[in-house]
């Protein structure tokens, strides 16, 4: 997983981006249509979106505050695990 | 034959059950209990639920002796609930849905106890009263709709008895509605409480207000006893809840009585209920606590009607949501 931070001058938002890498496109895709289907809880303050390349899934971030951004990415972080160890246990995904 | 495995994890109880035509096949479960004096929490819930429910999975899947490819059909709780341990379990649900290329369903939580009460007691069309730590609600079928006759006003009648525990101090440990009805059975003294049905609804939130000052105050000066209090609280939380099902039956014509949930399994309010069915020559249907409590068998059992009269949930559309009525499904499986 490779993240980093940055501020973007003009509008002052926060940004956070992750990659996490998985053995499959299939698998990266799976783990999108996991994660992506609740939209934050909060209204306003953040957006998060997410998207396939290959077998990476990366996620970018984009809010108002720290504080908000670091509930939603360390809620991200929980149900990512959580699909992985899903995929471990029950996997691999079935021929289509 | 059709076979549904059924998520649960809307509150402090994370389930997995799985339904053949109508057969309980498996249905493990865990609970969250906290310690006494404290209620559970949405984050800590769902770190409990986390950390047990690829386990519950497994467990469910060997009781029943079937492999992934032997579902037909994956159903979780959509709702309503406590957001952080719904997306928990509903995130489970998706991996799996799709690890096994099988397709997803969302289901209504309040239409899974109405669904496994009604394939465990066999009532055919009952009007229901459906009590819980979360819901308090008189439903009745009509025109493919459960529709909510009566319900709470503010507090679900086992969160008043959950915070009264929490009061007092009651063991959380298997559950405070347990460990109330059990104390109440000790009490002597009837201590008034005030008495709140407003036309086909109930108010529970003075009720717990006012039964806290007084146990505050009763208990330092000894003018009762724990037990007491239980007993009293009981007695008049039950007693609402039996006049607006009395008042629902006798609007629908109805001559049966299901009660789900939670506070289903109190077996006072059952025999309080079945003295009301008897004066009026109705039936009384109800399940112990491995079917009245949560559980994913019951989540199951809805789904399993649900697949077999057509639907599915899309995974775009498998958002959970905190608040969803029982009666904004439309029941496709019932005439």
């Amino acid at each position: 997983m490779a993240t980093c931070m940055s501020e973007n001058g003009s509008e002052r938002k926060l940004e956070f981006f992750l990659k996490v890498p998985f053995p499959s496109e299939r698998e990266a895709i799976i783990a999108l249509q996991s994660l992506s289907p609740d939209p934050e809880p909060r209204k306003g303050g953040i957006s998060k979106h997410l998207d396939v390349s290959g077998q990476t899934l990366s996620v970018r971030w984009t809010a108002d505050e720290a504080r908000v951004l670091r509930v939603s990415v360390s809620s991200f972080l929980d149900h990512l695990s959580l699909v992985m160890e899903t995929m471990d246990a029950f996997g691999p995904p079935v021929s289509q | 034959m059709t076979v549904v495995i059924g998520f649960e994890g809307s509150a402090n109880k994370i389930g997995v059950g799985i339904i053949r035509d109508g057969e309980v096949l498996s249905n493990p479960r865990r609970t969250y209990i906290t310690p006494p004096g404290q209620g559970f929490l949405p984050g800590e819930t769902a770190k409990h639920h986390r950390s047990v429910i690829l386990t519950v999975l497994q467990e469910a899947l060997d009781e029943a002796g079937l492999k992934s490819a032997d579902i037909d059909c994956v159903a979780y709780t959509k709702g309503p609930g406590m957001g952080a341990p719904l997306v928990t379990v509903a995130v489970v649900a998706r991996t799996v849905a799709q690890l096994w290329g099988k397709p997803l369903l969302g289901v209504n939580h309040c239409i899974g106890h109405i669904e496994m009460g009604r394939l465990i007691t066999n009532a055919q069309n009952p009007t229901v009263l459906y009590v819980s730590g979360g819901n308090t609600q008189v439903i009745a079928y009509s025109e493919r709709r459960y529709r909510i006759f009566g319900e709470t006003i503010d507090i679900a009648v086992g969160n008043c008895l959950d915070r009264f525990a929490r009061v007092i101090k009651i063991s959380n440990d298997p559950s405070p509605g347990y460990n109330i009805e059990q104390m109440a059975k000790k009490g002597t003294k009837f201590i008034e409480l005030p008495y709140t049905v407003k036309g086909m609804d109930v108010s529970f939130s003075g009720i717990l207000s006012y039964i806290e000052d007084a146990a505050h105050k009763m208990l330092s000066t000894s003018q009762c006893t724990p037990e007491d209090l239980c007993f009293s609280l009981q007695e008049t939380l039950f007693a609402m809840l039996v006049e607006i099902t009395e008042r629902a039956m006798a609007h629908c014509g109805s001559q049966e009585v299901l009660i789900v949930g939670g506070v289903g399994c109190n077996l006072r309010l059952q025999e309080m209920m079945g003295v009301m069915c008897k004066e009026r020559g109705a039936r009384i249907f109800a399940t112990d606590e491995s079917f009245c409590i949560d559980n994913g068998a019951m989540i199951a059992q809805a789904g399993w009607e649900m697949f077999r009269s057509g639907h599915i949930t899309e995974l775009s559309d498998s958002w959970i949501t905190q608040r969803y009525r029982t009666d904004e499904v439309e029941v496709t499986w019932r005439d």
